[in-house]
């Protein structure tokens, strides 16, 4: 059963007086529990496709379907819902908040969900266990290094128990060891929660992980292959 | 509880840059203090010369002939009370009435063999606690006996400011009830420092009984005057004394130009106190917009956590208050300090005080407590910082997050 599913989906950026076509004419379906790449060289518009599957911004034509319900047309505040129930995003700058701890920056989700205070507990231990920082759980982001940062940002990213988690560059700002370090614990993740991940990414690291490949070149997708 | 972690959000991101937010607190408290310091002080300084005036000038209600005039000091004997005495007693009986005594008002030239000053004599009844006040500032010689028909008490800045000792023989002029000058000699009895520039300066004080034969008006006075026990109760007392012939006025009538110029005035403090409010409103405006500016991405990395605008507006607003309640709490401490030394230690006009002849204002002014005041200032300083926090709280909120994600 497919989680997301893109209908032909456009969107144009307008530059001063110049207007990019950023994502052009794209269809696509993400089923449940999928680890798949977006790849493409840098412009080829799978960062604009990746913030439109997460809501953060709407396109120009074409339907969004997330979960069966159509979520072209819904306002800041409904999309904010969705994004906070159902989507995890993991970014290439790490993105913790600075003033949270470890364990802060995980629970933050939850409290957000209005999630109680025990289960809250529970699973932000057990995510921080799960990407091995349980002894750097009342570290504040400058404390932590860079490989750590990202590993927490996983950690939140799932502490929701989300349908689908969207990594733009995950392993960009990342050392070869780390970087291998964030995929194995994300592919680890993904078969043990179930949660699809979609990269966004250029890295071949990354495309080594994933179990689907999709290009893009030009805003359009010109390959879509399942690697066995 | 997610509003519990933005308050401590909020925080902990005001201690983010602990100088800019020690220097916007210490303005909101810097601020409020001024506020404190000089509304404590203002109201210090009214109360001060209402109640200089209500005690040595007005009393609370005056009883006149009712056609007495406004505007001169007259002798004439149809302007003036028959029989003072009767409606002393019958003042005296009412319980609102703490105490009631006849005057006599008349300009005098105090001549010396090098100059000549314009005064106010006042012919009182030296037995009447009315005149308490200038009993107690006595700093040299005795206070008038009601039979004494050569002695007056002067102020000690006039005598010095003349070169005349306690003691030494002065000549008085005044025009008399049938228009015609009158001289006679006076020993200063005794001289007093009330602290009041308008009386130190220029009131001269003898006994009723010489004052009516001095200035030929019989047993009459200007008016009757009357201190009462509560000062609120005044329109009734005066209505109780109306009768025909005579003319009944309350401390807020006989005051009513100081009233008016202090509302006037008040008004004009109040845009300073406006003035003040803004600059502070400024500051945090411009505190919370540069601390919008340097978290545009995290407000971002926020929004796509699932945070909705209106949290985020909250989480700004919240800054903005714990800034604010922190600035106010030390901006009362400081300010309340500054009025406990202005209260303490009071501030010293010197001459200036005698600047504005018709106001009985003391040469040194103390501030006062005023804590209904206080608190509001402190309520609308709070209001004042929130609605400053409003434009940037609301420009955070609308931050789109995708842009604000690819924000460095």
């Amino acid at each position: 059963m497919s989680i997301i599913e893109l209908s032909d989906i456009s969107k144009s950026y307008r530059i001063g007086e110049v207007e990019t076509r950023a994502v052009d004419g794209v269809s696509l379906s993400i089923e449940a529990g999928e680890f798949m790449a977006l790849v493409g060289p840098s412009g080829s518009g799978k960062t604009t496709l990746l913030q439109i599957m997460g809501c953060l911004d709407k396109p120009d034509r074409g339907a969004v379907v997330i979960n069966g319900q159509d979520v072209t047309r819904l306002n800041a505040n409904r999309r904010a819902d969705l994004r906070r129930d159902v989507i995890g995003f993991i970014f290439q700058f790490f993105a913790l908040v600075p003033v949270l701890d470890a364990y802060e920056n995980v629970e933050l989700p939850l409290l957000l969900s209005g999630v109680g205070a025990r289960e809250r507990k529970e699973r932000t231990l057990e995510l921080l266990d799960a990407v091995g920082l349980s002894d750097r759980i009342h570290h504040r982001p400058d404390q932590l290094s860079g490989g750590q940062q990202q590993r927490v940002a996983i950690a939140r990213s799932l502490v929701k128990r989300p349908l689908m988690v969207l990594a733009d560059e995950p392993t960009a700002n990342l050392d070869t060891a780390n970087g291998e370090q964030a995929m194995e614990i994300m592919r680890r993740l993904n078969a043990q929660t179930g949660a699809a991940f979609i990269f966004a990414t250029h890295d071949p690291r990354v495309m080594s992980f994933a179990r689907r490949t999709v290009r893009m070149v030009d805003g359009r997708i010109v390959d879509d292959r399942v690697v066995q | 509880m997610a509003w519990v972690k933005l308050w401590v959000m909020a925080y902990r991101d005001l201690t983010r840059s602990r100088r800019r937010t020690f220097f916007t607190l210490l303005a909101v408290a810097l601020g409020l203090a001024l506020l404190i310091v000089l509304n404590g002080f203002i109201a210090g300084v009214v109360d001060d010369a209402l109640q200089n005036s209500i005690r040595l000038q007005t009393g609370h209600v005056q009883v006149r002939a009712a056609s007495y005039p406004d505007d001169k000091r007259s002798l004439r004997w149809q302007e003036l009370i028959e029989r003072p005495a009767t409606l002393v007693a019958q003042a005296l009986a009412m319980p609102e009435v703490a105490t009631a005594a006849p005057v006599l008002w008349a300009d005098a030239v105090l001549n010396t063999s090098r100059e000549s000053v314009g005064l106010q004599l006042y012919g009182i009844d030296v037995a009447s606690p009315l005149y308490d006040p200038i009993r107690r500032a006595l700093v040299a010689g005795e206070f008038l006996a009601a039979n004494d028909r050569s002695g007056v008490l002067m102020g000690k800045r006039l005598a010095d400011s003349l070169e005349l000792p306690l003691g030494a023989t002065v000549s008085l002029v005044t025009i008399d009830a049938n228009g015609q000058p009158q001289e006679a000699l006076f020993v200063i009895r005794g001289l007093f420092d009330s602290g009041v520039l308008v009386y130190d300066e220029g009131a001269i004080f003898m006994p009723l009984a010489k004052a009516q034969a001095y200035t030929l008006v019989g047993d009459r006075a200007s008016a009757v005057m009357l201190l009462l026990h509560d000062k609120e109760s005044a329109g009734q007392v005066a209505a109780a004394l109306a009768a025909p012939g005579l003319q009944t006025l309350t401390w807020r009538q006989l005051n009513a130009l100081f009233i008016q110029t202090m509302d006037t005035a008040m008004i004009f403090y109040m845009f300073l106190d406006a003035i003040v409010m803004l600059i502070v409103a400024v500051i945090i405006a411009n505190t919370l917009l540069m601390a919008v500016f340097e978290r545009i991405r995290e407000i971002g990395i926020l929004a796509a956590l699932g945070l909705k605008r209106r949290q985020i507006m909250q989480m700004m607003l919240f800054e903005a208050s714990i800034i604010a309640l922190a600035g106010i709490v030390v901006g009362v401490i400081l300010g309340l300090f500054g009025v406990a030394l202005l209260t303490q230690y009071g501030f010293v006009m010197g001459e200036m005080a005698g600047v504005a002849s018709t106001i009985p204002m003391s040469a040194v002014l103390y501030a006062r407590f005023a804590p209904a005041t206080f608190a509001w200032l402190s309520l609308w300083t709070f209001i004042i910082a929130l609605l400053a926090s409003l434009y940037p709280a609301w420009f955070a909120a609308r931050l789109e997050p995708v842009e604000a994600l690819h924000t460095n």
